[in-house]
């Protein structure tokens, strides 16, 4: 007797935008975790690294399974008041995010940080720092879509949100410029470090930073999503 | 004799059970979902309008169902009893697929069954030539159908036409957005009584249609629907609600969180405008179907997060199932009881 019920209200079908949501959060947890392994890396602290880079592993993998059901909650019979393609253009630069910061915990416990100049760790941790707070930022405006929503996209909620984009642009241009200043610094050092240490530091450049790329990307994406409706 | 009128009722409260416990359940589960109201307020709020509904605004589409679709006068001048057996039959064919398609939960319509079984009956009686197949009301039947296909359109036009207003008014300029969806909570109040008498009016017929033919026919009933009728009707849907529908408006309303009061007070407003409009043109309708065309009016204006049209392809295959399989399971079971009883 249990299911003798018949109803119609599958016509409404789960919001998208409440686990796009947990998904940006689980994304700047695994930066929040990956700064503690930032940290780690300077000092030394091996053991530390690692544990934060299995942390980081399991956000990621819990970011990938939101993505996917996010994914297949929107068969073609589902109409959203947003496009599709836009949505899922920008889930996939907010799951890179979780990515690189995957990559960058990894990429650290490749090579311990013995024998780096202090100049290159205190670049590191302010690249690090200006990473986050792009993600974070990023976070805020991924959190202002339940008020879009709500209000049925009121032009002033619109102007309000898309205010955080050019915040978010303009953290991931000082990475930029921090990008550019630490690669200096470290070839200044070559010598020290040696081929095989500027090399792996590059990489580390790259990725460090390739979170507040897309965390931009995933940003103006957002912005397409929002002004394309 | 009595005996028929006995069977004809007990069939006509299962019928008006079948209908309180689900159909009334769906139309108020929007109520609960957004939070609105309680349980318990919508249940007595459900009680008290459904039967107003059906008592005082439930004739004409009881009428219709009587004696819009098959020419009971002309059957019942034959012999009286075939009207009763028909209408028996028709009711107990409606009453058994509604059954079935709630076990497996196809978005089956209780008013597109007992018009479907009734115009069964219609044609069995044609089969035997009691009557001939021109004398079945063909362009009422038209009329009715088409309205099965207008209703939820014009109830996706209507909630896209109240969300735009609400949303272009009080959404989009509002300084703060939770005390304007407060305030659609006392509305919404309002459109549940609304729904609730819309739905009764329109769904009673189901249930007491057939009973009121055969009355009429055997002489218990002039050719005005007596109260009592409909009474029994309203208590039987009411008795469903009681027993049953409130474990259905649970279910709903746990599983549409997503809508707000301003889209809630938007579908129902229009779901219940266009049920209304319908029993006052004695046109049998679903009101389910025309929730759900709202519910996609709102959707379609930017109300709800994500809506599945996936939901309008199983409603057009219960559309093309329901009709000839009520209408088969009628013939067959009028041909059983006359063959039995006649």
């Amino acid at each position: 007797m249990k299911d003798y019920i018949r109803s119609v209200f599958d016509v409404v079908s789960e919001s998208p935008f409440v686990p796009l949501e947990a998904h940006a959060r689980k994304g700047v947890l695994a930066v929040e975790k990956l700064t503690e392994a930032m940290e780690a890396y300077c000092t030394g602290n091996q053991a530390l690294l690692e544990e934060r880079t299995e942390e980081i592993d399991i956000l990621e993998h819990d970011a990938d399974k939101i993505k996917q059901k996010i994914r297949a909650s929107i068969p073609s019979s589902v109409r959203l008041p947003v496009n599709k393609k836009d949505l899922l253009s920008f889930l996939k630069q907010q799951d890179s995010i979780a990515d690189f910061a995957q990559a960058s915990a990894y990429w650290m416990t490749l090579r311990p940080s013995k024998g780096l100049p202090d100049e290159i760790k205190e670049g590191f941790l302010e690249l690090m720092a200006t990473s986050l707070k792009t993600a974070r930022t990023y976070e805020q405006l991924v959190g202002e879509l339940y008020k879009l929503l709500a209000t049925s996209f009121s032009k002033e909620e619109i102007k309000k949100t898309l205010q955080i984009v050019p915040e978010v642009e303009k953290l991931e241009h000082d990475v930029d410029v921090l990008e550019t200043a630490l690669l200096k610094k470290i070839f200044e050092h070559e010598s020290d470090i040696g081929g095989a240490g500027v090399c792996h530091l590059m990489g580390l450049v790259e990725r460090v930073g390739g979170i507040a790329d897309k965390s931009a990307s995933a940003a103006d994406r957002l912005r397409s999503m929002i002004l394309r409706r | 004799m009595d005996l028929i009128v006995i069977a004809l009722i007990l069939a006509g409260l299962y019928m008006a059970w079948n209908i309180g416990a689900n159909d009334l359940a769906n139309a108020m589960g929007t109520s609960v979902g957004t939070g609105a109201l309680s349980l318990k307020q919508v249940i007595i709020i459900a009680a008290l309008f459904e039967f107003l509904g059906a008592v005082f605004f439930g004739g004409r589409v009881t009428s219709t169902i009587a004696k819009g679709i098959v020419p009971i006068d002309k059957i019942g001048s034959v012999h009286p009893d075939i009207v009763a057996f028909g209408m028996l039959a028709a009711i107990l064919a409606a009453g058994f697929w509604v059954t079935l398609a709630t076990f497996y939960n196809l978005p089956v319509s209780t008013s597109h069954s007992i018009v479907g079984s009734v115009l069964g009956f219609g044609l069995i009686a044609a089969y035997n030539g009691t009557i001939s197949y021109s004398d079945v009301h063909w362009g009422e039947l038209t009329k009715i159908i088409a309205s099965w296909f207008i209703s939820p359109a014009l109830g996706a036009v209507v909630a896209y036409i109240t969300f735009s207003i609400i949303r272009n008014l009080f959404l989009r300029r509002a300084s703060n957005l939770p005390s304007v969806e407060k305030k659609f909570i006392s509305l919404q109040l309002i459109t549940a009584c609304y729904m609730a008498f819309a739905h009764g009016s329109n769904d009673v017929a189901n249930a007491v249609g057939p009973i009121a033919a055969a009355l009429n026919i055997m002489g218990a009933m002039g050719s005005e629907i007596s109260v009592w009728v409909l009474v029994m009707g309203g208590l039987g849907m009411v008795i469903g609600m009681a027993t049953w529908g409130y474990k259905v408006v649970e279910t709903i309303g746990s599983k549409i969180t997503e809508l707000t009061p301003t889209r809630g007070f938007s579908a129902e407003f229009a779901t219940a405008s266009v049920v209304l409009l319908h029993s006052y043109s004695s046109l049998p309708i679903s009101t389910t179907h025309t929730l759900v065309g709202s519910v996609i009016g709102v959707g379609l204006a930017g109300g709800i997060a994500a809506v599945d049209l996936g939901v309008i392809w199983r409603i057009i295959s219960s559309w093309i199932a329901t009709v000839p399989i009520a209408a088969l399971t009628s013939a067959i079971i009028f041909v059983g009881l006359e063959v039995i009883f006649l």
